[in-house]
């Protein structure tokens, strides 16, 4: 999925400000940002839903404007809720949409269900049905035609916490072992960060950051470390003198940033010194400060 | 082609299975079977003139007709439709009955009940995908919104002429079991212009309905529209029913105005031009209606198609 300077105004302003990225087969991209950033207008751009002002979505090579038949049809989505008609069962949800496309037979809709576990109450009526179930039929409505990208909008949105790893575990098999293109989108930091490969940050309209995950948690070499020591004045004053650290001083701890590699020097330096100490500790940077050293602690922009 | 159908199948499983559906039918057979029992308990006519002295009863009841027009009027000027009726069947030598062919026919009046079902089912089938949501999940499928709009107006149309059957063929089964058959003989006396005609029951059942069709398709393709471009079911309901209530009393109140015979409500009823009569406003013809008709109705499928292939999907 290719989105080329994807840009929609509404009226005079513009919502969203030239989006440019690529999302790959077989990768988990997650796409975070704060509420009123854009993740679900340009969801809805992404599968035709909204008209683009400008620029254009091409998916397997299809533009989502000219050749939407073609370019959907390796689409598929939830759009926010998983919503599903209540008055139905469970069975006649999927089996209504799958008469929208060709090729679905009985079997694959019996696979799909066993997929996401709700053999059980496919024959119960929708609205009957939890917000985890619903958003499993959701999943399964969206995987009914084997597509090549699939689209979720906040997936483990009301699941259980073995509800949510379940999904994380299924979403990383479709990305590896059928390697489609799954694309999230989330405000739960460290939901993204166990389930994607690369995330995207839009803030306002615009993507200020495209980062691979794991890259962001190694990537700072600066770790904040925390000392409970006594006493503190007199340990302050010797990492000054000693290893030129500026320290911050609390009630009861000092803290400070530095290297990881540092970390044991300075506790030898302390003890050599006569220094009590107690606890030390070292935060790692996590997506979340990322996150936030990004796009600013007022979120709503 | 293929997919039409299945679009079709699709939102007519969508109306049949919800309650509310059923529930009309529940009221429509109410309707016919609660008719059946009033009919039966006023009109003895089957009784009346069961025996073979049958004419000697139509001719006591117009004696006494005779006697008591003379005491009011007597000039002729006032037309007794009992008289006339009477009459009828003697000279014709028709032995008055009334079985359920006469019912079935009454019981097209009831028309009115299926447009007002098939207003709201065509009020609801866009407006209420957007309400509860599901309208994202029908229009990221590789069909195009044309496409989806069209089988559900055409699912509509169905609905529409699936509940007339109904109606029809209902009323006749509880009519057969409340006044008899008669036989394989269709034919009943019914009133036109002024005159009585010995006349084919399913031929009159059919132009009823056939009339009957045109305000219902232009009433439910006008709910439709605003359904679709306001994507609100009580909007619409609200509006097309007021309208086909009030459509003759609107075009009554402007009838002096030159404009009246463009309103849609002066040119729904085409029976104005059946049997050489008179047409509502003068200037107007078969032709000038039928013209009339289809360019409302192209303003109303094109504005619905317009707005509902353009739109953009956000939020509830």
């Amino acid at each position: 999925m290719e989105l080329v300077n994807s840009t929609k105004s509404i009226g005079k302003k513009k919502i969203i400000k030239g989006l440019t990225f690529t999302i790959n087969r077989g990768e988990v991209f997650g796409f975070i940002g704060p509420n009123g950033a854009g993740k679900t207008t340009t969801i809805r751009m992404m599968v035709g839903l909204m008209n683009q002002t400008d620029g254009d979505i091409k998916i397997s090579g299809k533009s989502i404007k000219s050749d939407f038949k073609g370019a959907i049809r390796e689409v598929g989505a939830i759009v926010e809720n998983p919503e599903m008609y209540p008055f139905m069962t469970g069975k006649q949800n999927l089996a209504h949409f799958a008469r929208m496309i060709p090729g679905i037979d009985k079997e694959r809709i019996s696979e799909i269900v066993q997929l996401v576990g709700l053999e059980k109450v496919m024959n119960e009526k929708v609205g009957k049905y939890s917000l985890g179930m619903r958003q499993r039929l959701g999943i399964a409505q969206a995987l009914l035609h084997k597509p090549s990208i699939l689209i979720l909008d906040e997936p483990t949105n009301g699941l259980d916490p073995a509800g949510i790893r379940e999904i994380r575990q299924y979403i990383r098999n479709l990305a590896t072992k059928e390697n489609v293109a799954v694309i999230i989108s989330s405000h739960l930091l460290s939901e993204i960060e166990l389930m994607c490969d690369r995330i995207g940050i839009i803030k306002n309209g615009e993507l200020i950051a495209i980062q691979n995950v794991n890259e962001t948690t190694d990537q700072a070499n600066l770790k904040q470390v925390e000392l409970e020591i006594t006493p503190i004045d007199k340990a302050a004053a010797i990492l000054k003198e000693k290893h030129n650290l500026e320290t911050i001083q609390t009630d009861s701890s000092l803290s400070l940033q530095c290297e990881k590699e540092k970390v044991p020097e300075i506790i030898q330096t302390l003890v050599a010194h006569n220094i009590a100490i107690y606890q030390v500790s070292v935060s790692k940077t996590t997506l979340e400060d990322k996150f936030f050293d990004l796009i600013g602690e007022n979120t709503i922009g | 082609m293929g997919n039409l159908i299945n679009l079709i199948y699709n939102e007519l499983f969508k109306i049949y299975i919800r309650k509310s559906t059923w529930a009309m039918y529940i009221i429509l057979a109410g309707l016919i079977i609660g008719g059946a029992v009033l009919t039966n308990s006023f009109d003895n006519t089957n009784e009346r003139y069961a025996g073979d002295n049958w004419r000697e009863v139509l001719e006591e009841e117009n004696a006494a007709i005779e006697e008591e027009m003379g005491a009011v009027a007597g000039d002729g000027s006032y037309v007794n439709w009992e008289y006339e009726k009477n009459d009828f069947y003697l000279e014709n030598d028709i032995q008055p009955s009334y079985t359920t062919w006469d019912y079935s026919f009454e019981n097209t009046g009831l028309l009115s009940i299926v447009s007002l079902f098939t207003i709201i089912i065509g009020a609801g089938i866009v407006a209420n995908e957007f309400r509860w949501g599901t309208i994202k999940q029908l229009l990221i499928r590789p069909i195009s919104r044309s496409k989806i709009l069209a089988s559900k107006y055409i699912a509509v149309l169905i609905f529409a002429l699936v509940t007339s059957v109904f109606l029809i063929l209902f009323s006749w089964i509880i009519g057969a079991l409340f006044f008899g058959v008669n036989g394989f003989d269709s034919s009943i006396v019914l009133e036109q212009n002024g005159e009585y005609l010995h006349v084919s029951a399913i031929n009159e059942i059919l132009s009823s309905l056939g009339y009957g069709f045109v305000n219902l398709i232009m009433m439910t393709t006008f709910a439709f529209m605003i359904s679709t471009v306001f994507r609100n079911s009580s909007l619409a309901i609200g509006t097309a029913i007021f309208l086909m209530m009030a459509g003759n009393t609107i075009v009554a109140i402007f009838m002096e105005k030159e404009w009246a015979k463009y309103i849609l409500f002066a040119n729904t009823d085409l029976s104005q031009y059946a049997n050489g009569k008179e047409p509502f406003i003068e200037g107007m013809s078969l032709g000038f209606s039928i013209t009339m008709l289809i360019i409302y109705y192209a303003i109303f499928q094109f504005l619905s198609w317009f707005v509902f292939a353009k739109r953009d999907v956000a939020g509830q």
